[in-house]
């Protein structure tokens, strides 16, 4: 019984990390994509309505993209290390 | 002053930092092996340095049999560990074959005929005056009392540490220059409004009472 509980609550710690590092994954691709168009001279003074648009389409894709799907290995990885530490712990 | 508080706070910090991974680490001895045992033990004030009493070899939360094993390093001097399961949550070894070991620790024991040194991977400290042991986690032969050990584990565990370190710190910035600032710009402009408001009121306030003072 004693690891259901310990399961649980690892499974919670790493659900905050996981919403956490996917948090700032999108910020730093939304940050990217409006410095993308800021910086664009060729876009000087195209409205804010087309830049708003531009920002979307990029996140859409990013919604999509195995980058954002890779987060999920935060779940992953530590049970690897965890089987790892287990067979150099015990079975070496 | 205030600096040199900040600084106390941040020395004592790494202290801490220090002290904790210098107990949960792995560390390695190169001994010899002498004898291998189980004593019945009392776990008191310092059962922090002892697993936790529900791992399997507690009998009860004070006193239960604990599996040793003595040692002598290349320089005389003796060691002696504690072999116990540590559990699934802290120290994370998810050491759970403390039997094995003990085995075999008890197949490389030193004799006067063949002398046999072992490398024991431990963590923990051992303090005589707490009755503390470190925990061995693992025993592998040595080719001698001189081998070279290189703490790969440490290397690896500190870096990836680091790394988290790093990350986090990048996320807090991050969050900070896309959701705190923008914020508190929003809320300092309201309170220069909000402030000016104030200046003007205690100005008027001011006025108001200096002429009921009298003049000099």
């Amino acid at each position: 019984m004693g690891i259901v509980r310990i399961a649980f609550f690892w499974f919670i710690a790493v659900s905050v990390v996981y919403v956490l590092v996917s948090i700032y994954s999108r910020s730093v691709r939304r940050e990217k994509l409006e410095k993308e168009w800021d910086t664009d001279p060729a876009r000087e003074g195209v409205p804010a309505s087309e830049r708003e648009a531009f920002i979307e389409a990029g996140m859409a894709h990013y919604r999509s993209s195995l980058r954002r799907k890779l987060i999920a290995l935060v779940y992953v990885i530590p049970a690897i290390i965890m089987a790892v530490i287990i067979y150099f712990v015990n079975f070496q | 002053m205030w600096t040199r508080i900040k600084w106390g706070f941040r020395i004592a910090l790494l202290l801490i930092l220090f002290l904790f991974f210098y107990y949960v680490l792995p560390r390695h001895d190169i001994v010899q092996i002498t004898n291998t045992y189980n004593r019945l033990t009392t776990v008191g004030a310092n059962w922090i340095f002892y697993a936790s009493p529900d791992v399997g070899t507690g009998e009860s939360a004070t006193q239960r049999d604990i599996r040793f094993i003595e040692a002598v390093d290349a320089d005389g001097d003796v060691v002696v560990y504690r072999n116990e399961d540590t559990g699934w949550v802290w120290p994370p070894y998810f050491k759970y074959d403390s039997s094995n070991l003990q085995a075999e620790a008890t197949a490389m024991k030193t004799s006067e005929t063949t002398k046999r040194w072992a490398i024991v991977t431990k963590y923990g400290w051992r303090f005589p005056w707490l009755s503390t042991y470190s925990n061995a986690v693992n025993i592998r032969p040595a080719t001698g009392p001189d081998e070279r050990i290189i703490p790969w584990v440490n290397i690896v565990i500190l870096t990836v540490l680091a790394l988290i370190v790093f990350m986090l710190r990048r996320m807090w910035l991050q969050f900070r220059e896309r959701s705190i600032d923008p914020a508190m710009a929003e809320v300092s402009e309201t309170f220069d409004q909000v402030g000016g408001q104030a200046e003007m009121a205690g100005k008027r306030a001011k006025g108001w009472l200096s002429s009921w003072r009298k003049k000099p």
